[in-house]
C-alpha cells in the first residue's frame, strides 16, 4: 500500500511525535504504555502496522485492546477487551521477567547517555522544583529491551549531566562511589538493552550501543542538524544524520483525530484556515 | 458470625492516630478513599508517615493540610489534570516534609514483601540511578534510621550479589511497615470480604501489609452474596478489621463501574493550591464545615449524575474526557 504523506500545514508537532513514536513499535511486541501521548502512539501502531502488539498498562492490564483511548492507565477503558486485568504485581513482574520489548517514557531532562530525570530540577537536596518523581520510569527502563523517550526539546532539557538520574541510560552510576560505568556492568543477567531513541520536538535521536552516546538520526521538517546541535548543552553527534523525520500519513492523522483522540485530550488538531 | 466490623467515617479516622504510618488503595487518580482523607484533615491529624506504592490527589490534600511529616513513594501528580504535586513540591522547598524516593516497582515489591511476611524484597530495578545514591537517603540524613522508629528500616536499601545463580547485582529493599491501610472499593461483605472490580492495582498487597485494614465501600452487601462466587473476591475477611459504607467515598478520584474521575475538580484543585493560602482557601470551601453528605450536596446531583458510570461500559460516557 502506498503511503500518502501529509503536507506540513496538515499536521502539528504532536502529530509528528505521535507518528514517529508509533513507528518504533514492531508487530507482535510486548509494549508498556504510560499515560498521554505514548498511549495514543501505541494504539495508533495497534490500528496500523502492528495489530498483534501486546499492550501493557502499568496499573494492571495485560494484552489490552481498548476500543477507546483511556484517559490514564488506571482508567476503566484500559481493560476492555484485555487478556487479563490484574494489578501492579503482574505488570512489574512481567517486566522483571524480561517479557517487555518496548517501553515509552518521558522526562524533564535527558543527558548524552540517555539518563533521564523526572524527580527534581536543581540539587536534589535543595531543589529549585520538585517534580512528580520516578513513577515506573526507571523500572521499565531497567527491564525493557528498548525504551523510547518522548520529550519537549529545549536547550535546558538536553544537558551534559541530569540533576538526578531517575531512569538509567547507557552510562550510569556505580554505587557507593558513583563512578560512571556502562549499564551492562551493573545489570548482570537483567541486562537486555536500554534507551534506543529520544523523540523530541526537534528530531529523532538514537544511541550507539557500544559508547552509549546519543546521536542525531533525523531532523523534523524545518530543523537542520546544526540548529539542533545548538539546542543541546552537550556536543551532539550529528555525523550520522539520516535525513528528515517522515511526516504523518493522512491515514495516521485520520486515526489519531477521528478514532483515537477526537476530543483532543492529548493531541490538538491543526486549526484549519 | 463475628462481631460487627461496621464503624462510621469519623471512627475510621480516629483509628489513625497522630504519627501513624498509613497507606491507601488505588492508583494515581483512581479509587482513593477521599471521604476518609477529608475526615483526617478535619480532625487535624499530624505527623503521618505516608507510605504509598504511588501517590496522587490524596497525597496532595494531606500534605497541603500539613498532616504528613514523611512521604515514602515514587510519584505524585494528578495525571492529565495536573502534571505534578504542587503542594508536595512547596513543602519540599520549605523542608517541611521528608521525602524518601524509591522506584514504583521497588515500592510495589516492598508492599509485596510485607504482605507475605518477608523482611525485604530483592530486585534488579533502578540500578545505577540516584534512587540508590547514598547521599540521598533522606531518612538516614534526618537521623531516623537508628532503629528507634518501628516504621523506618535501618537502611534505605542494600546491595548484594546473587549467591545462587550468579545473576549479578541485586537490590534489597525493606518491607514496608504500615499501621493502617484504608481501602476504597466497590463492595464489602458484612464480615469483610472485599470484591474489587476492574484493575486491582496493589490493593491485595496493601490490605495484607498493614496491621489494621479499614475498608470503605460503596455498599455493604450480604456475605452470602459474595461467597457464591468466591473466586471473584480479592481480599478475605481476616485481612479486614473495619468496614464503612460510604457511597462516592472516592470522589474526586474515579471508581471502575461506579463513577469517573472528576477531572474539573482536580484541575481546579491543582490550579488553586500552588500556594498555602490557595490550599487553605480550597480546604475552607470543600473540607471544613462539611461532612460527607454536605460535600456531596455541595457537588450536587447534576455533577454526580454526569460522573456516574454506565454499568455496561464501567465508565461514564457523559463525562467529557480530559475534564474539559
Amino acid at each position: 500500500m502506498e503511503r500518502e504523506y501529509a503536507k506540513p500545514e496538515e499536521y502539528g508537532l504532536a502529530d509528528l511525535l505521535c507518528c514517529a513514536a508509533s513507528r518504533e513499535v514492531a508487530d507482535n511486541e510486548v509494549v508498556f504504555a504510560g499515560t498521554g501521548l505514548p498511549m495514543v502512539a501505541i494504539m495508533l501502531a495497534q490500528k496500523t502496522h502492528a495489530p498483534n502488539l501486546k499492550l501493557i498498562f502499568e496499573a494492571g492490564t495485560l494484552d489490552g485492546r481498548p476500543p477507546e483511548l483511556p484517559t490514564s492507565v488506571g482508567d476503566a477503558r484500559c481493560e476492555m477487551g484485555a487478556s487479563r486485568s490484574s494489578g501492579l504485581y503482574d505488570a512489574f513482574s512481567i517486566a522483571q521477567r524480561g517479557m517487555v520489548d518496548l517501553g515509552f517514557l518521558g522526562g524533564a531532562e535527558v543527558d548524552e547517555y540517555g539518563n533521564v530525570n523526572t524527580t527534581c530540577i536543581g540539587d536534589y537536596l535543595a531543589p529549585e522544583l520538585r517534580l512528580t518523581g520516578s513513577g515506573g520510569n526507571p523500572d521499565i527502563n531497567s527491564f525493557a529491551r528498548r525504551t523510547v523517550f518522548i520529550m519537549v526539546h529545549e536547550k535546558r532539557r538536553f544537558v551534559p549531566n541530569v540533576s538526578y538520574i531517575t531512569s538509567p541510560g547507557w552510562r550510569v552510576k556505580k554505587w557507593p562511589g558513583g563512578d560512571f560505568v556502562h549499564r551492562r556492568e551493573l545489570y548482570g543477567s537483567a541486562y537486555r538493552g536500554g534507551p534506543t531513541a529520544v523523540i523530541s520536538t526537534a528530531g529523532v535521536f538514537r544511541f550507539d550501543e557500544q559508547s552509549g552516546r546519543m546521536y542525531l538520526d533525523t531532523c523534523h521538517a524545518g530543523k537542520g542538524p546544526e540548529e539542533i546541535r545548538e539546542m543541546c548543552q552537550f556536543d551532539l553527534d550529528i555525523s550520522r544524520v539520516n535525513g528528515e523525520t517522515k511526516p504523518p500519513t493522512r491515514e495516521e492523522l485520520r486515526i489519531i483525530h477521528e478514532v483515537l483522540d477526537p476530543d483532543e485530550i492529548f493531541i490538538p488538531k491543526v486549526k484549519k484556515g | 458470625m463475628s462481631t460487627s466490623k461496621r464503624i462510621t467515617l469519623q471512627q475510621a479516622a480516629e483509628v489513625i492516630g497522630n504519627g501513624s504510618s498509613l497507606t491507601f488503595s488505588g492508583f494515581t487518580i483512581w479509587r482513593r478513599p477521599f471521604a476518609l482523607v477529608y475526615e483526617l484533615i478535619r480532625q487535624k491529624r499530624k505527623g503521618l508517615h505516608l507510605i504509598e506504592v504511588n501517590g496522587g490527589p490524596q497525597t496532595e490534600f494531606l500534605v497541603g493540610a500539613g498532616c504528613v511529616d514523611i512521604w515514602e513513594s515514587c510519584w505524585v501528580g494528578h495525571e492529565l489534570y495536573g502534571k505534578y504535586g504542587a503542594n508536595l513540591s512547596r513543602k519540599v522547598a520549605e523542608k517541611a516534609i521528608i521525602v524518601e524516593d524509591y522506584s514504583h516497582a521497588e515500592m510495589l515489591f516492598r508492599f509485596a514483601a510485607a504482605s507475605s511476611g518477608a523482611a525485604y524484597a530483592v530486585t534488579q530495578t533502578s540500578l545505577g540511578t540516584d534512587i540508590h545514591n547514598p547521599e540521598y537517603d533522606m531518612l538516614g540524613r534526618a537521623g531516623l534510621r537508628d532503629g528507634s522508629n518501628p516504621h523506618i528500616a535501618r537502611h534505605k536499601y542494600r546491595f548484594t550479589d546473587d549467591p545462587f545463580f550468579d545473576a549479578g547485582a541485586q537490590v534489597l529493599v525493606p518491607a514496608v511497615k504500615v499501621d493502617v491501610a484504608v481501602m476504597c472499593v466497590q463492595q464489602v461483605g458484612e464480615e469483610g470480604t472485599v470484591r474489587l472490580s476492574g484493575q486491582y492495582y496493589s490493593d491485595p498487597e496493601a490490605a495484607r501489609a498493614a496491621d489494621i485494614t479499614i475498608v470503605i465501600a460503596e455498599e455493604i452487601v450480604p456475605e452470602e452474596y459474595l461467597r457464591r462466587e468466591a473466586d471473584r473476591n480479592a481480599i478475605p475477611t481476616f485481612d479486614v478489621d473495619y468496614i464503612v459504607e460510604c457511597p462516592f467515598a472516592g470522589h474526586p478520584t474515579g471508581m471502575f463501574g461506579r463513577y469517573d474521575v472528576d477531572g474539573a475538580f482536580l484541575k481546579d484543585f491543582y490550579g488553586r493550591t500552588r500556594t498555602q493560602e490557595g490550599f487553605d482557601d480550597f480546604a475552607r470551601e470543600w473540607i471544613f464545615g462539611l461532612d460527607h453528605h454536605g460535600y456531596l450536596e455541595k457537588l450536587g446531583w447534576p455533577r454526580m449524575m454526569r460522573l456516574k458510570a454506565n454499568t455496561a461500559l464501567n465508565y461514564s460516557p457523559r463525562e467529557p474526557k480530559g475534564g474539559k
